[in-house]
């Protein structure tokens, strides 16, 4: 039975998550601490606020080390969203140089463009293309999600680009190393397309 | 590429039925003038299905935010039973204010008598939460030679000051949204303020939401095509009228404006 953990690191909004997840019918909790990993099937780090704040607070949660083990030995599931799929780069460069997880690679840099009609931060719906297939989303297809952020995702050397998106220039909308999902928009609170996506995601078998 | 945005606002007031304090649905004309509409959570559920991209929900009781539980009950309920970002504002006061609102469902929290009385706490607020975040909005007159002048405590105040040049601050503060509403215009559906929009939409780089005097939906599509408004968010033109964003939504698609149209 899936059991999903939404990492609570008081630097995400967990909230939202969970009512999704309450919509869709799959049980969840809060996780603090890595005792309760054992009993999930499936981890969400969520993530609101500035790179190094929220990678500050993570490390400090004390359950940095066994979401590595989590996600990078064991292979099992999980969804980083917004500046928590930041965070799984090598390098953020919001407020200064700080260092990401790294374990899918790439950076987080500014969106930066030279057209006044493109602002930043990022606010609203946008199309994100699959190029690669994610569960029953078949590659080619589109779809609008939300965002809401300022940096943006590039070249995750360790994982694949399944999804990406242009607001000025082209970034990644969804990132994926194995059973290690990284997303930029907010599926939590992107209607139908939104779930869609997060049942894919609980779908993933670990 | 970026959908263009159709915002619709909820104004909250409360109204006391013996002890129970209910948050009702109200709008206004002019800041006041204040009418009745009824249930904000049914009304939600009614925008999100007609694909309203976002909803904006002000409390207009003069409450500080941290105090008023009945507020914060309607944020949890609004966020558990639509699936669409929020973004709440009305009684922010401090950084904590944010965190709490963040915490009960809000992805985007508005401020502006607060941000006026200490711009700092756009600074603080962004560095915290990162500024797409933080949605300063500006409510204004115009009087005579001086131009668009900002107003705080929904509009009873004047500040001497010049909303293009707080738009400015604001934005070089940190904030990652403004709201720009011609507080005479309010609810009385004679069209967007295009100038004032145009001119701070012109002269920021983050989106600007345009609201205040929408009655059709040309004037919709003006704030976005003739504004440069990356949203438009109406309060009295969805509430009472067979209007609803649905339909909007297919007018301004016609008028050529790039806007979202199925999910």
């Amino acid at each position: 039975m899936v059991t999903v953990g939404i990492v609570d690191y008081r630097a995400g909004n967990i909230r939202s998550i969970e009512n999704a997840l309450d919509h869709l019918g799959v049980r969840f909790v809060a996780a603090t601490s890595p005792d309760q990993f054992g009993k999930l099937t499936h981890i969400i780090l969520p993530g609101v606020g500035a790179f190094g704040y929220c990678a500050q607070k993570l490390q400090a949660s004390g359950m940095q080390e066994a979401l590595e083990d989590w996600a990078l030995v064991q292979g099992k599931p999980m969804l980083g969203i917004c500046v928590g799929m930041q965070l799984l780069a090598d390098v953020g460069l919001e407020m200064g140089e700080q260092a990401g997880l790294g374990w899918i690679g790439g950076e987080v840099t500014r969106i930066t463009t030279d057209d006044p009609s493109v602002r930043v931060p990022h606010v609203g719906w946008n199309e994100v293309v699959f190029d690669l297939p994610f569960g029953e989303i078949a590659a080619g297809t589109a779809a609008d999600f939300y965002f809401d952020h300022s940096y943006a995702f590039h070249n995750p050397h360790r994982g694949e680009t399944i999804a990406t998106c242009v607001h000025g220039v082209p970034f990644v909308a969804i990132a994926r190393r194995g059973n290690l999902i990284a997303a930029q928009f907010h599926p939590e609170k992107s209607q139908t397309a939104g779930l869609r996506f997060l049942q894919n995601f609980l779908d993933l078998k670990g | 590429m970026l959908k263009k945005r159709l915002v619709p606002k909820l104004l909250i007031r409360h109204r006391q039925i013996g002890r129970l304090t209910r948050p009702v649905l109200v709008t206004t004309r002019q800041y006041r003038e204040i009418i009745e509409v009824g249930d904000p959570v049914s009304q939600a559920k009614i925008y999100e299905a007609q694909m309203a991209d976002e909803l904006i929900v002000l409390n207009i009781n003069g409450t500080t935010i941290q105090e008023d539980d009945a507020l914060l009950e309607l944020i949890e309920r609004l966020a558990s039973e639509t699936f669409m970002p929020l973004a709440i504002g009305g009684g922010v006061r401090t950084v904590d204010d944010f965190a709490l609102l963040l915490e009960r469902g809000a992805d985007k929290v508005t401020i502006n008598t607060a941000a006026l009385e200490s711009p700092e706490l756009i600074e603080a607020a962004a560095s915290r939460f990162g500024a797409q975040c933080v949605v300063v909005s500006i409510d204004y007159r115009h009087l005579q030679g001086l131009g668009p002048m900002v107003l705080k405590n929904r509009a009873e105040e004047t500040t001497g000051r010049h909303a293009v040049e707080w738009a400015l601050e604001a934005v070089s503060r940190g904030a990652g949204e403004l709201v720009v509403v011609d507080a005479d215009r309010d609810g009385t559906g004679q069209g967007l303020d295009i100038e004032t929009i145009g001119e701070i939409s012109s002269r920021v780089s983050v989106p600007v939401v345009a609201s205040g005097g929408c009655g059709l939906s040309s004037h919709f599509a003006d704030g976005f095509l003739k504004g440069g408004a990356e949203a438009v968010s109406a309060g009295t033109f969805f509430a009472f009228r067979d209007q609803n964003p649905l339909q909007t939504r297919s007018q301004v698609r016609n008028a050529g404006v790039h806007i979202r149209t199925v999910t």
